[in-house]
């Protein structure tokens, strides 16, 4: 154990078996741990707190010990360790509410208040209206009050964060002068992936907010694909990336809308239960991947890569934008489970892959 | 077992009943959990200026029933102040009723359930 004071965030690794340990007892349904949460966090917590764990085998340990574990850790660590909890209830159908309640006292004993916590414990007593505006205010809301504007090109004041876009024609024009950058700088880049999608161009009808179309320069960047899974992959990213732990919004919101159902309608995607996108080992792995290429941008970068001013950089190569901001390449385990690249077929939904054909004829 | 509270009201402004209801939402989904988890307002179609207002409980810490929270609820400053707001905008009394939940279709109509 760390003296107290010393008010780190990176765990030894025997504070880290004691964090998984602790992270298997808080979420474990009074059935068992469920496949998901074994793979899923173990995955992640190999990612990012580097211990390799079968959860589902670790002894249990409780809250108190827990917190006698992190007391000389900063409140970011014990905070992001209760979002480890909160990852692992949230992938569960329906939460038990003793799951829910029992992530709550973990938290409590680390002395976290966090509405993370809350909105699970509110699909927990199946509130879903209720948390989709807890997690709207105090995921997002919030957030974008204190948001800088200035990187977004345009003049058109949002309402919030998950605000449809609207016309704006000097903002469309910005984004078409896209074109016109070199082949492989970051702005030719994103021009290449609006236009073989068939993405409306902020600022022209139908197209993304200024603000939303940010996570698309993290696309090419991160070179990650743009069917559902490649959201989850992006948006796992800039979650972590967000030195302010409220990015996990992004992450709960995500697997509402593409794994549980929690989240109907988040405005600028609805919900898709078609496919089950975290049951495989590949996705966790991939996700994991995502969410330890945050960390490392969150230590490079210090700001939520949706308020950098992308525009300024749109004239350089892309993979000296990387470089300049601390982009890791994926992990081979990623890359061995599948994940696609940016411009890859394979990244694709259906539809943007039809659309991209029709290109080609 | 959830809770449901129904209170039955004749309005000749449903948009401020609408705009009641959400701020209160509002307001409760800032604050600290508790047994309410959500409303419904529902205008009678066979009867105009008629609304219903189903609100709904559930357990929070598994000793407390979710209508032993309704009470709890009931005695809030903030629920007071709500109900007079209500007063004001409704005509004659509200007719308040109280339902024990039991039966619910599905677990919650939009989640992923296989």
């Amino acid at each position: 154990m760390r003296a107290e004071g010393s008010e780190t965030s990176v765990p030894s690794s025997d504070d880290a078996i004691l964090i998984a340990r602790a992270v298997a007892t808080a979420i474990r349904p009074e059935t068992g741990l469920e496949t998901t949460q074994v793979s899923l966090l173990g995955a992640v917590i190999e990612a990012l707190l580097d211990v390799r764990v079968d959860l589902d085998s670790l002894d249990p340990l409780q809250a108190e010990e827990l917190a006698q574990t992190l007391a000389g850790y900063s409140d970011e660590l014990r905070q992001r360790v209760v979002h480890l909890m909160v990852l692992g209830e949230l992938v569960l159908r329906p939460i038990p509410p003793t799951v829910a309640r029992r992530v709550a006292a973990y938290a409590d004993e680390l002395e976290i208040n966090d509405q993370f916590v809350r909105i699970a414990r509110r699909y927990a007593q199946g509130g879903f209206g209720l948390a989709w505006l807890d997690l709207h205010q105090s995921g997002f809301a919030e957030h974008w009050e204190m948001a800088r504007m200035d990187q977004l090109k345009t003049t058109v004041k949002l309402e919030h964060q998950l605000a449809a876009g609207v016309e704006d024609r000097a903002l469309a024009d910005v984004w078409a002068a896209f074109e016109h950058h070199a082949p492989g700088t970051l702005g030719r880049g994103i021009w290449d992936m609006y236009r073989g999608r068939g993405f409306g161009l902020p600022g022209s009808i139908g197209g993304a907010s200024p603000y939303l179309a940010q996570h698309d320069f993290v696309h090419v960047l991160a070179d990650y694909g743009t069917n559902l899974n490649g959201e989850l992959e992006v948006f796992s990213l800039i979650a972590r990336a967000d030195p302010d732990p409220k990015g996990f919004a992004w992450i709960a919101t995500l697997i509402g809308l593409f794994e549980t159902g929690y989240v109907a309608d988040a405005g600028f995607f609805s919900g898709d239960l078609e496919e089950r996108r975290l049951e495989s080992p590949e996705m966790h792995s991939r996700i994991a991947d995502a969410l330890s290429r945050g960390r490392v941008l969150c230590d490079r970068v210090q700001t939520d890569l949706l308020e950098l001013d992308y525009h300024a950089l749109a004239d350089r190569p892309i993979g000296d934008v990387r470089a300049e901001l601390g982009f890791e390449p994926k992990s081979p385990s990623a890359t061995a489970a599948g994940s696609p690249g940016a411009f890859d077929l394979a990244g694709m939904s259906k539809t943007q892959q039809a659309y991209s054909a029709s290109l080609d004829t | 077992m959830r809770f449901a509270q129904r209170i039955s009201v004749r309005c000749s402004d449903p948009d401020a009943l609408l705009e009641l209801l959400a701020e209160w939402d509002a307001g409760q989904s800032r604050s600290e959990i508790m047994g309410y988890i959500g409303t419904r307002l529902l205008a009678d179609r066979d009867d105009p200026g008629a609304y219903m207002i189903l609100a709904e409980f559930a357990e929070v810490d598994g000793d407390i029933t979710a209508a032993d929270e309704a009470a709890g609820n009931n005695q809030r400053e903030e629920t007071e102040r709500w109900a007079t707001k209500l007063r004001e905008l409704v005509e004659g009394e509200p007719e308040w009723i109280h339902y024990d939940e039991l039966y619910r279709t599905g677990i919650t109509g939009n989640l992923r359930t296989r």
